[in-house]
């Protein structure tokens, strides 16, 4: 039977076909730490998942390029390099996603492809069935529906839960995803009216939780024209301690570094780290001039990425998703996090 | 799907000494098939790995016509290029490329042509300047002007002389410090512009070396009335991945290693910062 677009299953049931699924692909779950911190990370059994949770502290970005990976490896065969590429990964479940992790990899995926396809990610994104699970309660640093980043999305997951208590509304947004449903017999019934207005009430309640913090356009048309004041900018350069923090739990922020690890035996692994644009080295050239000395012109460089219409029309949204890590790591005295920046835009031109 | 981080290797064929700290490399692809149907553009370059050292990148140096040997002339700086000036020929180099745009050439025929060119960045213009010789009556004028710092800083001395005997092309060089047997013009290499003659609505400039020169030559030009999209510049920023992923040579929305190196003065206006 044809699974419809919308679907009701008993809580329950539904873990019940994750539990059969993960006797052959790994699942990676939100669980619950020792010290209360919940993180994303492959679970054994689906009684380690909570539900008691917002988000990660970490972008689910991770998953997809880690904060360190192998580029190649290689050894010598006589004075002849001989490199090979890192192994394919293998399919897995991505659990509970929140919609704008899931917002940040379809950024990701836009950037990720065209003439030159980074098949290092896009090899773990095919692998990835994303089951993502809308959001009913926003925290305080939450301000997605500012960038279109949720609470919940109309595409781009395989499969989105809502959670309505007793059951989950299934939303089908792929063929993987109807295939996870039929595959692990997961026992669908249509969607009734009701069920469809018990999500619409969430949603409508999220909606009125959440502090749009972040208005976005006139910081956009500030920065777009060059209209902020110079000495703006030197005030947030000096704040900023170019820790890199914003820029590493950031769902859109991709920059890596590249480095050779050689070993003594003459083999060795060529890796790339995540970098951050706001390091003092990230454009400093081997003969020591740097374009972006100063934190200023760094921190400049960030919003530009982030809110310039020149990026918007290359990307087709903002670069931001609305998570609030930023707010959640930025020490620096005034914040420096998109929805501080943009208030501080907005007020001054 | 291919790996875009993986080099091919490539084999050291020739290395020869141009100045006290420069070295041009010339190498062909050590699997037959790639370097049969290997071919590159002048204004293009190359990612090189020293394995177990890193990568960087490269202009190419050469004809563009002779791609199954091509050059690559590299100042050992950091230390990816000092670990390439200890390699010996009939060593091995990772090479990915070729990469970004390209200098315009089929657009520029029937135009007058001047180059300008600082110490290092003779190279990708070299690139250029001689698949433009091979055709030498489709251009009009040809000017080219070289600085450097020393006479001994110059790269391609032999060539340089081939160039200053011929006769159907203007060849001036000038250094900022002479040496006893030095006997041309002394100073920087915009000094040189007021001994030539242009006309500056046919004429299409092509400029490389250091980011300061490059500056001065182009405000040099604009002050000559050159209209922006006659001057044709290329770009250099700090650079890992060479095909728009890593985020280091991005400039405003633009990616040095995939929207360029080459730009015309036109474009480059129009960067956030420059």
């Amino acid at each position: 039977m044809q699974v419809s677009a919308k679907a009701i299953v008993p809580k329950t049931l539904f873990l019940e076909g994750l539990a059969r699924c993960m006797k052959k692909t790994e699942v990676i779950a939100p669980v619950k730490m020792k010290g209360g911190d919940i993180t994303f990370e492959p679970i054994s059994n689906v009684r380690q998942i909570t539900f008691d949770y917002v988000n990660d502290h970490d972008p689910l970005k991770r998953f997809f390029i880690p904060a360190r990976e192998e580029l190649f490896s290689y050894h010598f065969s006589g004075n002849k390099p001989v490199a090979k590429s890192p192994p394919q990964p293998k399919p897995r479940v991505l659990f509970g996603i929140r919609s704008c992790d899931l917002q940040g990899l379809a950024h990701m995926d836009g950037f990720f492809q065209g003439a030159f396809e980074d098949q290092l990610y896009w090899q773990r994104r095919q692998q990835t069935l994303t089951i993502s699970l809308a959001c009913t309660e926003p925290l305080d640093t939450c301000f997605c529906i500012c960038c279109n980043g949720g609470p919940w999305l109309e595409h781009g997951f395989d499969l989105q839960l809502t959670d309505l208590g007793e059951t989950f509304l299934v939303e089908i947004g792929s063929a993987a995803g109807r295939r996870f449903l039929e595959e692990w017999h997961v026992p669908c019934q249509s969607a009734k009216r009701k069920d469809l207005q018990l999500r619409q009430e969430l949603m409508q309640k999220c909606d009125e939780k959440m502090i749009p913090t972040a208005y976005l356009a006139k910081a956009c048309i500030q920065i777009t024209n060059n209209r902020v004041r110079e000495e703006l900018w030197d005030e947030m350069g000096a704040e900023c301690f170019s820790c890199g923090g914003c820029t590493h739990v950031c769902p859109c922020c991709t920059c890596f570094d590249v480095y050779d690890c050689p070993q003594e035996d003459g083999q060795g692994t060529r890796y790339r780290c995540w970098d951050s644009c706001q390091y003092a080295g990230f454009t400093r050239e081997a003969s020591g001039h740097n374009p972006r000395a100063k934190a200023k012109e760094r921190v400049k460089r960030r919003f530009y990425h982030k809110l310039s219409y020149a990026y918007i029309q290359q990307d087709g949204h903002p670069g931001c998703v609305g998570c609030g890590r930023c707010i959640t790591v930025c020490q620096a005295f005034n914040q420096l996090d998109v929805p501080a920046v943009v208030k501080r835009l907005r007020r001054d031109g | 799907m291919e790996n875009l981080y993986l080099p091919d290797l490539a084999l050291i064929d020739r290395i020869v000494d141009e100045t006290s700290d420069t070295k041009t490399f010339t190498l062909h692809f050590a699997n037959k098939a790639l370097n049969r149907r290997f071919s590159f553009k002048s204004g293009q370059f190359v990612e090189a790995t020293v394995f177990g050292v890193g990568e960087a990148p490269f202009g190419f140096a050469s004809n563009p016509h002779t791609p199954q040997q091509f050059d690559i002339t590299v100042r050992a700086i950091g230390a990816v290029t000092h670990a390439m000036h200890a390699l010996k020929e009939g060593d091995y180099l990772g090479i990915r490329g070729p990469l970004g745009n390209s200098f315009p050439l089929e657009e520029v025929t029937d135009q007058d042509i001047l180059f300008i060119a600082g110490g290092i960045g003779l190279p990708p213009l070299k690139s250029l300047i001689e698949p433009m010789l091979d055709r030498r009556d489709e251009f009009g004028q040809f000017i080219i002007l070289y600085g450097a710092r020393t006479p001994a800083d110059r790269v391609y001395k032999p060539l340089l002389e081939t160039w200053s005997k011929r006769t159907d092309i203007q060849f001036l060089q000038t250094v900022d410090t002479p040496d006893a047997t030095w006997q041309g013009p002394v100073g920087v290499v915009t000094t040189l512009m007021e001994k030539i003659k242009l006309d500056i609505n046919r004429t299409v400039a092509f400029t490389c070396g250091p980011p300061v020169m490059i500056r001065f030559v182009i405000q040099d030009l604009l002050g000559m009335g050159f209209a922006e999209d006659r001057i044709i510049s290329t770009l250099e920023r700090y650079m890992k991945c060479g095909v728009g992923k890593c985020g280091h040579c991005a400039i405003g929305h633009k990616y040095i290693c995939v929207d360029g190196p080459v730009f015309s003065y036109r474009q480059i206006k129009r960067l956030p910062e420059r």
